[in-house]
């Protein structure tokens, strides 16, 4: 079994300083992996990043990352990424990683994601450029995403974003924002390559559970939503518990 | 035709509140887009929740500076990370 610890849209900055840590002593105990859905920042300053480092500090689990929209404000992503990366955190843009535990191997196939909407209501590659770059940049994100996780060979795949892949897990936000919440194309990514899990954030009103139109289990771990520190999910030999 | 400037179609109300919004996203010592705001007269009020005290103080300062005349009402929360997770087997 795989114990898979989550959450999204910590939004870390100085004045919240040692208000993590005591929540993630116990977390050994209760996950074999973190997973952080993005916007680790508040506006992308890596001081931000480097405090949210410190907080972690030496994880005594894998994390595994992506970055959101917060951590890109401040025009440092680049430096933001660097700083965790340096600090043994893996965070991932398009890309994936395989983490090994007693025989069991996890594959987390990470992406930022974007929007665009979802089928029925959502933006087209047509007509000016800047409306076909904003969809053009979801396309090219769910492909990579689609790439990386095609690629996995492992027990368990899980896909960590920060948009949302499916409208039910924003059920709770206003309709007119869903297109700048998350894009169909990512969870039509996720459908055809297969995945076991999905994890999301960046919908802070949104409702934690739902699923892919394909049958994965899609979780927004936004801390407003899910109101504690993490949450748990368990998943066993590539199919999740019945 | 009648005439008239924005104040007296009742437009500002409707703008400001936009422009206080993108305030608390732009501003670097905010950095907040889960704020709303609301304006009845000359009064604004901020609600939403936030994880420390420092942040809520800091959203109504924004705020002030950019509407010094108005009377600002700061209905934010403070809800710092807390709870114990909670474990789901998937199935």
């Amino acid at each position: 079994m795989i114990r898979v610890a989550a959450a999204g849209d910590l939004h870390f900055g100085a004045d919240l300083r040692g208000t993590l840590r005591p929540h993630l002593e116990s977390l050994l105990e209760r996950a074999d992996l973190l997973l952080l859905a993005g916007d680790l920042t508040r506006v992308g300053d890596p001081g931000e990043a480097a405090i949210l480092a410190e907080e972690l500090g030496d994880p005594p689990l894998p994390v595994v990352a992506v970055l959101g929209n917060h951590d890109y404000q401040s025009d440092r992503e680049a430096e933001v990424r660097k700083l965790l990366s340096e600090s043994g955190i893996q965070v991932l843009e398009g890309e994936s990683v395989v983490i090994e535990f007693d025989g069991q191997r996890v594959g987390i196939a990470g992406s930022k994601g974007f929007g665009g909407g979802f089928a029925g209501a959502c933006g087209s590659d047509f007509g000016e450029p800047e409306m076909k770059a904003f969809i053009r940049h979801t396309k090219e994100i769910a492909e990579e995403l689609e790439g990386a996780l095609s690629g996995l060979d492992t027990n368990v795949r899980v896909v960590l974003l920060h948009y949302a892949p499916i409208e039910q897990t924003l059920q709770g936000e206003r309709p007119e924002i869903y297109p700048f919440l998350g894009s169909y194309l990512l969870g039509e990514a996720v459908d055809r390559a297969g995945a076991d899990l999905v994890i999301h954030g960046h919908a802070h009103r949104g409702t934690e559970k739902g699923v892919t139109p394909g049958g994965v289990p899609v979780r927004n771990v936004a801390l407003p939503v899910i109101r504690r520190p993490y949450n748990v999910y368990c998943l066993e030999d590539g199919r999740p518990l019945s | 035709m009648k005439g008239g400037g924005p104040a007296e179609r009742g437009q500002p109300d409707h703008y400001l509140v936009q422009h206080v919004r993108e305030a608390l996203a732009a501003d670097p010592r905010v950095g907040e887009l889960h704020v709303e705001v609301t304006m009845a007269g000359d009064r604004v009020f901020i609600t939403g929740a936030v994880p420390s005290e420092e942040r809520r103080t800091v959203i109504a300062a924004v705020v002030e500076e950019l509407l010094p005349d108005h009377e600002v009402s700061n209905h934010v929360t403070v809800e710092p990370i807390s709870g114990v997770p909670e474990v789901e087997q998937l199935g």
